[in-house]
């Protein structure tokens, strides 16, 4: 099984979602406040546009689905910034 | 400038407050407003402006007069940021001038409850419908910008701006729509609505907008030290835009004949620029653009200079035109 992490600008959390989706997770976790720092600088979360807050999406799912994950995101990635992470791991229970 | 308004208008608790919010993070204390509150205060001033407004406009009724002030409203909401953008690529890119252009062309609505409040101390009054004004002005500036980079920018077709998800963020974004439907409420309601919101949004309001005001001084501290990046010439036009846009305003409200304290408050609307509406629009449309220029300079430098020296000089101009 692959974790696949995603750290986002907040408002394009929405996007996010919508890729995890139409990859087809089964579910998925999200932290709304993720504060930070990066290359855009300091996500200090205090504005009260979240201009300059981040959010954390995470979800356990089956390689292939990781690997469309990874396909769908990167134009995104590339074009507003942010980080995706997969990994290995062991599910414990389902 | 006389210094007497300027101490009036410093000598005000929800100025000291915001200077109060500002000193706490020059002086490094530990002082922070819960993150939540900041957001719950800008609802309760929007809501409290929105019903006000509409309670005063259902006084004065839809006339000639209110209709000319909101055409002025508008046209200064789509020529500010056309102007700024050419001043702007003299030094900057596309992405950067486009949305630094529409933040100051939008307005914002802490700088007019800050300035209202001035002209209230002062024994003075404006016209409800200064509130529909100034939700006019929210949203074109957006519009604007992105007509702007349509024409200039040069991008991937598959970057193209999503026009769709662009108005509804200029027109639905919840600034304008809970001014819009508050301002609708306060209109329908009339003097009884008005009497039963008056505890809590006209009682409470100068105190709400002091808890406020130290929140955002708090927030601009925090980004004073962004200043140095942001450059002199980007600076220099965080100050002089504001004074020539009011200077512009002042202009065409004396062409156009408009009362005195409705004129002030034009100023402060075109002199001030957004930090809550248009960024959010901008990191949404125009991702290349850099946030840490165009909300540093909105929020650190020009609504600063708006609140501290911007409202009393904008009063005294208005004071000696109209006498």
């Amino acid at each position: 099984m692959k974790k696949v992490e995603v750290v986002i600008d907040s408002i394009y959390l929405s996007r996010v979602l919508d890729v995890l989706e139409k990859a087809g997770v089964s579910g998925y976790t999200v932290i709304k406040d993720a504060l930070g720092k990066g290359e855009r600088g300091i996500m200090a979360g205090d504005e009260l546009t979240d201009v300059f807050k981040n959010s954390y999406v995470f979800t356990v799912c089956s390689e292939e689905v990781a690997q469309k994950i990874a396909e769908s995101l990167r134009p995104l990635l590339k074009k507003v910034g942010g980080a995706c992470l997969i990994s290995d791991v062991l599910w414990l229970t389902h | 400038m006389g210094f007497e308004l300027l101490l009036q208008n410093i000598l005000n608790p929800p100025v000291l407050m915001f200077l109060l919010g500002l000193g706490a993070i020059l002086l490094r204390t530990e002082l922070e407003v819960p993150q939540p509150l900041p957001k719950l205060f800008s609802l309760y001033l929007l809501i409290a402006i929105g019903l006000h407004g509409g309670y005063e406009l259902s006084k004065s009724g839809i006339t000639f007069e209110v209709l000319k002030v909101l055409l002025l409203a508008m046209f200064m909401a789509v020529a500010v940021p056309v102007y700024a953008f050419f001043i702007l690529r003299l030094r900057l890119d596309v992405y950067n001038a486009v949305a630094i252009a529409a933040t100051y062309g939008s307005i914002s609505a802490v700088t007019f409850i800050t300035a209202g409040s001035f002209l209230n101390s002062l024994g003075q009054s404006y016209g409800g419908y200064m509130v529909a004004a100034m939700t006019l002005m929210e949203s074109p500036a957006i519009v604007i910008g992105l007509v702007l980079l349509t024409l200039f920018a040069r991008r991937n077709s598959n970057t193209g701006v999503n026009w769709g998800e662009v108005l509804r963020e200029a027109f639905l974004n919840p600034s304008v729509y809970i001014l819009m439907g508050t301002l609708l409420i306060g209109f329908l309601t009339g003097e009884k609505g008005w009497k039963a919101m008056d505890p809590l949004f006209g009682v409470l309001f100068k105190g709400m907008l002091a808890f406020f005001l130290l929140d955002m001084g708090i927030v601009a501290g925090r980004r004073i030290g962004e200043i140095r990046k942001v450059g002199l010439f980007l600076i220099a036009f965080g100050v002089l835009l504001p004074v020539f846009n009011a200077l512009v305003g002042i202009f065409l409200a004396k062409t156009f004949g408009l009362a005195k304290g409705d004129a002030f408050m034009f100023s402060i609307l075109c002199a001030s620029a957004s930090y809550i509406a248009v960024p959010a629009a901008m990191r949404l449309s125009v991702p290349e653009a850099n946030p840490s220029l165009y909300v540093t300079m909105s929020l650190a430098i020009t609504f600063p200079f708006n609140i501290a020296v911007g409202i009393p000089l904008y009063y005294f101009l208005i004071n000696h035109l109209w006498g």
